[in-house]
């Protein structure tokens, strides 16, 4: 019984291009970005970043048990305009809300669960179904961005908890000790064995429906968080403020190492897709590339990350 | 005595295509029982009603004399049965040992997994077998034969009192099936009971006390053993339905000897080599000539055919056709040379499933390159109608869809697609895998039939009778080298199975 963690490995695993993008894209933001390595920038950088990365999470987790959430952004619109609709000054009323746009993210995402595991339609049309579905409710209620969010909520999501430790920091760091402890739960396996291969898990006795269902529900927490993050944030409610979430968070996942079909790659591939896709716009800005060949850039950048993330697939298939 | 289990005119059909029609069977306790009948006789839909993957439509079935109604796998997971699947339950992305454990891990009050515990019980299920893997390894990286055996030690672990095994043998190489049967007569001591599925007669004859056969989805017939002779003849009439005599011939008679010294050389191969799998693989085709390629699975037949048809590269060597060398790259360049491949995987690699017979047909012909813009669709409808009578296709309907052909119908399609762009090298892999007699007949016949036209075809076989059936001269593979040359008359049993095991 030996343990084979060599070189081979490494290289082979499907989120190693990511990392090694990663590496590279701060070492470019590094140099064209002279204080990149003080506090400022780093907390400013997590504020932007965080709602990103907390939705490539939510989209990752999705995409191992081989679906996938088209309606993650229309969620996060929806949760903003809902606390911007409803919350008030006191600390209560900001308690209560976050609380019920946490609980109706969850259940959002359980929908999508529900429907692509009992009915079993193609969970790429399903999500954009409710995607559009939550879009539309959401623009009933506030069909231009507003409502109100308290100062002293989005001052306490950018203070520091203490000097040098952003509150923002806490949300990345709940993500990352939910994510731990699933990690090592019985969980976790199902869902690699549903993504893998869905008969297979079923003939082993895995319970199918369920997992998927669990998978959406725990979606839905980390879409939650980052609902949390982008009101605070923005300080407004926004039909709009969500909808590329949903495309980047895929992207983000993609580019992570995650494959399309399911139960492949690790949760941490999404976490740097995410981290990949924010330091990018960072560089961009800082290369001072005009806005309008931003998108350009980007669209190329994107396609150039997907496009190494196939090479471990390729290795592996020349050495067969 | 009372039965085990037994099931009681059990029906099942899927979108009005009829599966199982009436099927009856019974199991006594600690015996191994042979289940047989043709491809589509409703053996893999019988063994998955019994480990409750599916419900049938109709019918009873009693386990351990009392009746029960299976609703869902883990129901008979718990009533101790468990199936060893044809099309293998593992999750190739997932290690060996999750996939040991999957589905009824250990988890602390916390849930979190036990990893060591997992170890423990995954390396303890190896051993049982003497399955040469690595517990990390994932299953995509092992070898068919390996999945295989992982599949086995999977139900084994999880100590059954009914193991079912669907065509357990089909991918597996001769040591590996002693050591599953020694495994087998262990259980049956312990007085585990046995469904053993296979298309080896030769299988069923040597391990199981009784069989029962189906065909058409219905029971229509035993043999005990213990009062009948343990002989093909009895048997086979049994599958195919067909009387005795008819079947004397026997299909794997040894085909007669013929020289090809004076033919010409079709294709040469020089000191082939692929890094780690190939060595100096270096051998002649003549015209029409039938070469087999033998020895224990896996010793690297599979990449010579790869190599040859495009699939994988080779690192050195070289590969002539008519004594002009050339350069092979992908599986279109092969095909414009005239060399086809017809895989293994019938399902997975030769066959559109969800698309007709007409266009699974026309397919090669449409991927060439020279094509006019619109396509000739009279002319083609002329071409796949010869083809189908060539191949003597049942039903002869080029709209019918593929998924609803049986498998060995299929099976003849993988080989008709390539037959109107007129072959001249044929390379077949493991053809005959999981198909039944009446269909391996077939495709010998279109196998003799493509060698008297002056087609040359490389057959890789795992199963030796096949070899000794059809080829003229057969070549020993052994850790990716070509250590010996049969031919003639010296091709049989003995002289291959000794060759492939290298004892002198």
């Amino acid at each position: 019984m030996k343990n084979r963690l060599n070189w081979k490995n490494i290289y082979q695993n499907p989120s190693f291009p990511s990392f090694l993008i990663l590496i590279a894209i701060i070492i470019l933001n590094a140099s064209l970005q002279h204080n990149f390595f003080t506090y400022r920038t780093f907390k400013s950088n997590l504020l932007t970043f965080t709602p990103l990365i907390l939705t490539s999470i939510a989209q990752g987790l999705v995409i191992l048990v081989g679906c996938v959430d088209l309606s993650l952004g229309a969620t996060v619109s929806l949760i903003t305009v809902l606390m911007a609709s409803l919350m008030g000054d006191s600390l209560l009323s900001i308690f209560i809300v976050v609380l019920l746009g946490s609980g109706l993210a969850i259940l959002m995402s359980f929908v999508n669960g529900f429907l692509i595991s009992y009915f079993g339609p193609p969970p790429l049309l399903t999500t954009y179904a409710t995607s559009v579905l939550w879009f539309g409710i959401a623009l009933f209620f506030m069909p231009t961005p507003g409502g109100y969010i308290p100062k002293s909520f989005s001052k306490m999501y950018r203070s520091d908890l203490f000097p040098n430790f952003p509150v923002v920091l806490l949300f990345l760091i709940g993500a990352f000790f939910i994510l731990f402890f699933i990690s090592r739960t019985r969980f976790y396996k199902h869902i690699y064995a549903v993504g893998g291969n869905e008969d297979a898990a079923y003939a082993n006795g895995v319970n199918v429906f369920l997992t998927k269902i669990k998978v959406f529900l725990l979606s839905g927490v980390f879409i939650a968080l980052a609902s949390i993050c982008v009101v605070a944030q923005t300080a407004t409610g926004d039909a709009r403020c969500g909808l590329s979430f949903s495309l980047n968070s895929v992207a983000a996942s993609i580019i992570g190492g995650l494959s399309f079909s399911g139960g492949k790659g690790s949760i941490i591939g999404p976490i740097m897709g995410g981290l990949i896709l924010g330091l990018l716009i960072n560089v961009l800005y800082f290369a001072n590339i005009t806005s309008f060949y931003q998108e350009f850039m980007k669209g190329i950048i994107i396609i150039f990350s997907l496009a190494i993330g196939a090479i471990p697939k390729y290795l592996k298939t020349r050495s067969l | 005595m009372s039965f085990i289990l037994e099931a009681r005119n059990l029906k099942k059909s899927f979108d009005g295509v009829v599966a199982l029609s009436d099927a009856s069977f019974t199991l006594n306790q600690g015996e191994i029982c042979g289940l047989v009948g043709a491809n589509g006789s409703g053996k893999t839909t019988f063994a998955r009603i019994i480990s409750g993957l599916i419900k049938p439509d109709a019918g009873q079935l009693y386990l351990y004399g009392s009746q029960i109604n299976l609703k869902s796998h883990l129901e008979a997971e718990k009533l101790a049965i468990s199936m060893v699947h044809q099309n293998l339950s593992l999750v190739p992305e997932m290690t060996v040992w999750e996939n040991i454990n999957l589905g009824r891990e250990i988890i602390t009050p916390l849930g979190i997994l036990k990893k060591e515990e997992a170890l423990i019980r995954a390396e303890a299920a190896i051993q049982e077998l003497k399955v040469n893997i690595s517990l990390y390894d994932k299953v995509s990286q092992l070898a068919p034969s390996d999945q295989q055996l992982l599949e086995i030690v999977k139900a084994l672990s999880r100590n059954p009192k009914i193991l079912i095994l669907d065509e357990p043998t089909a991918s597996l190489g001769f040591k590996q099936v002693e050591i599953l049967f020694e495994k087998l007569i262990q259980l049956k001591k312990d007085q585990v009971s046995v469904i053993f599925i296979s298309h080896r007669i030769w299988e069923i004859t040597r391990i199981c006390d009784r069989l029962v056969a189906f065909r058409n989805g219905k029971t229509v017939g035993e043999v005990d053993f213990q009062q009948q002779p343990r002989e093909e003849r009895i048997i086979i009439p049994l599958i195919t339905g067909k009387k005795e005599n008819e079947d004397e011939k026997g299909i794997h008679e040894k085909r007669p000897y013929r020289n090809f010294d004076t033919r010409q050389v079709i294709l040469e191969v020089d000191s082939l080599s692929k890094r780690d799998k190939l060595h100096n693989i270096s051998f002649k085709i003549r015209e029409g000539e039938v070469i087999g390629l033998g020895g224990l699975n896996g010793q690297g037949q599979e990449e010579i055919l790869f190599i040859l048809s495009g699939y994988l590269r080779k690192t050195s060597g070289k590969i002539k056709i008519n004594n002009q060398e050339i350069i092979i790259k992908n599986p279109s360049q092969a095909i414009e040379r005239g060399i086809f491949l017809v895989p293994g995987d019938r399902q997975k690699e030769g066959l559109f499933l969800n698309h007709n017979v007409f266009t699974n047909l026309v397919y090669p012909q449409v991927a060439q390159k020279k094509q006019k813009f619109i396509l000739p669709l009279k002319e083609l409808r002329q071409t796949v109608n010869t083809t189908i009578q060539k191949i003597s296709l049942v039903p002869p309907d080029p709209r019918k869809l593929v998924s609803h052909l049986s498998g060995g119908n299929q099976q003849k399609v993988v080989i008709g697609k390539w037959l109107s762009l007129s072959p001249r090298i044929l390379l077949l892999n493991d053809p005959t895998k999981g198909v039944d007699i009446e269909t391996r007949k077939n495709l010998y016949k279109i196998i003799a039939d493509l060698s008297n036209q002056g087609v040359s075809v490389l057959l890789y076989a795992s199963d030796n009778e096949e070899l000794i059936a059809n080829c003229d001269r057969v070549l020993i593979v052994f850790e990716g080298q070509i250590v010996e040359e049969i031919c003639g008359d010296r091709i049989c049993e003995e002289n291959l199975i000794a060759s492939s095991l290298r004892v002198q």
